[in-house]
């Protein structure tokens, strides 16, 4: 998987960048707030559809006009694919307009031509943070490899939105149970398709993470279990109906899944040190960097936003011992200083200032 | 801006009104119709009001007719032991140009949506329900839309119309005639291959 080519029209700071990254490590240096983050998480929305950093689209829009265009070449299994996602803003949300190869495409057709993983300073709170970030771990890695996931994560989000509707119509004396039946029998099948796949992501990640995990901390035992909805997801709809219309929405679905890391058995958000758990975490992502790869046998573009400087020793070590060799990676820093010399000398550097891109060798 | 002569404003606005018409389309139309001869001015205009008093709704099946029944309703030739419910007249034309279905219809005009305030009793459903039980009904084919909002209406249908002891059916999903299956879009070719048939 390879970016070849990405062009920026008023996105965030970007009034203008045209970018050919090359086909190993690129590695951009620059301040705090001069658009490092903006870069790769203009990469990162050719591959989600959305940012990854806000829910609100009209938010990336840039101060230059009421519209940004991030396009892009994209190389994958040796097909270059033309990408592009148009924002304009209407009020308080953005009109997003995706085409591939120059054809109009809906937003969960997107992921899928273009792969990434992302590791930004957000992830270094997936062990500890709420279940919504390893929700969101998951289905960033599973709607660019598992057909039909972002159309189901879709089709969640409006079961959701509808059966929660029906359920207040019903408290306010409404009745309708009966149509309440359907909303159950549609939030099971299409939260059964999400969670299956989460289900087998997690047995696939749970190795690759172990064996990067006892790499890294000496030989510490991590496991990794997927909670999701109940065994009998019927029975458990059914039987929450009292305290679902109480609270006018929906209390079992994947909708509440979350993932439990253990190390040596113990629960690493409770008890692990600070250290475990940022162990715990890279290993979480080069688990995911390998899945994608194993699942589409091609290794996604590694984007590494400003992590290595908070990691240290044999985490940074880990981390580095994957992105030589591991085929595009882009790399943000404020300082060229974490970096092994053989590395640098072998990256293409760009300093990012100000919204401006330029390369130092 | 300079003002427009009242009628020519008047016209504009009843213009921008309709769907997909935005007010630059609409001042173009405006201006189209001014230039155009009477004639074709007035029979646009008789046309409308023509399809205003004589075309309504269906009252068997709510399918766009001109009188109280459809001329599909009107028929002899229908079987009426099938019966197809869609969501819209355009879904039922859609079928009708299959030649494929010889049975008669029902036209929702909606889905159930919560979130829009449309349940069963706006999409006329208790008269659907009549009809089974009191004209012969043997097989309901409920062709609503695959998004969200159509499954669970036809998962309402399902689980409504079987007490009522007649065949529900779905139509099948599957691959567009003469598209290369490679070019097929991966949700339409599993279900394909899950729904698939021995020879």
């Amino acid at each position: 998987m390879l970016l070849r080519r990405l062009q920026l029209r008023n996105h965030r700071n970007y009034a203008h960048l045209d970018l050919t990254p090359g086909p190993g490590v690129n590695l951009f240096i620059g301040d705090n707030g001069q658009g490092k983050t903006n870069l790769l998480e203009a990469v990162a929305m050719l591959a989600l559809s959305a940012s990854p950093r806000t829910r609100r689209d009209n938010e990336v829009v840039g101060p230059v006009a009421a519209a940004t265009r991030i396009e892009a070449e994209v190389e994958s299994g040796g097909i270059v694919i033309e990408l592009a996602i148009a924002l304009t803003v209407e009020g308080d949300r953005a009109r997003r307009v995706i085409e591939v190869d120059g054809v109009r495409r809906r937003a969960f057709d997107l992921p899928g031509h273009f792969r990434v993983t992302l590791f930004w300073p957000d992830d270094l709170g997936l062990i500890k943070g709420g279940p919504e970030l390893r929700r969101r771990f998951l289905n960033q890695m599973l709607v660019q490899v598992e057909p039909g996931y972002a159309r189901a994560l879709a089709g969640l989000k409006r079961v959701l939105e509808q059966r929660n509707s029906q359920l207040k119509r019903m408290a306010a004396g409404d009745g309708g149970g009966d149509v309440l039946e359907a909303w159950n029998e549609e939030l099971i099948r299409i939260g059964g398709e999400v969670s299956i796949a989460r289900a087998r992501a997690v047995q696939e990640l749970e190795p690759v993470a172990a064996r990067c995990h006892s790499e890294i901390a000496s030989g510490e035992r991590l496991e990794i279990e997927y909670l999701g909805p109940p065994a009998n997801v019927a029975e458990a709809v059914h039987n929450s109906l009292a305290e679902d219309l109480r609270r006018g929405s929906t209390s079992i679905g994947p909708h509440h899944d979350d993932l439990r890391v253990l190390l040596d058995g113990r629960e690493a958000r409770a008890y692990g040190s600070q250290g475990q758990q940022r162990t715990a975490v890279v290993s979480l992502k080069l688990a995911e960097a390998a899945l994608v790869a194993q699942r589409t046998g091609e290794r996604p573009v590694l984007l590494l936003d400003d992590v290595l400087s908070e990691l240290d020793g044999e985490r940074r070590s880990a981390l580095l011992r994957q992105v030589a060799g591991a085929g595009q990676v882009i790399i943000t820093s404020v300082e060229a200083g974490p970096f092994p010399p053989e590395l640098i000398s072998s990256a293409r550097v760009w300093t990012v200032s100000g919204g401006e891109i330029s390369t130092c060798g | 801006m300079p003002q427009l002569p009242e009628p020519l404003e008047r016209l504009i606005q009843e213009l921008s009104r309709l769907p997909g018409i935005g007010p630059k389309t609409a001042q173009r139309l405006a201006f189209h119709l001014l230039r155009a001869d009477r004639q074709r001015a007035e029979s646009l205009a008789l046309a409308i009001g023509d399809v205003k008093a004589r075309i309504g709704y269906c009252e068997r099946c709510y399918n766009i007719a001109e009188g109280s029944l459809c001329a599909i309703c009107i028929s002899t030739r229908r079987d009426a032991s099938l019966l197809c419910v869609v969501e819209s007249a355009l879904d039922l034309l859609a079928v009708e140009r299959t030649s494929e279905f010889n049975g008669l219809y029902f036209v929702l005009h909606g889905v159930i949506s919560p979130i829009d305030g449309i349940g069963p009793d706006q999409l006329h459903m208790p008269q659907l329900f009549d009809r089974v039980r009191s004209e012969g009904v043997v097989e309901v084919i409920v062709a609503t839309d695959a998004d969200i909002e159509g499954e669970a209406t036809a998962v309402y249908l399902q689980r409504a119309l079987i007490p009522l002891g007649v065949t529900v059916t779905r139509p099948a999903h599957g691959l567009p005639v003469g598209g290369d299956l490679e070019y097929a879009d991966e949700l339409t070719l599993a279900r394909a291959m899950a729904g698939r048939r021995s020879f």
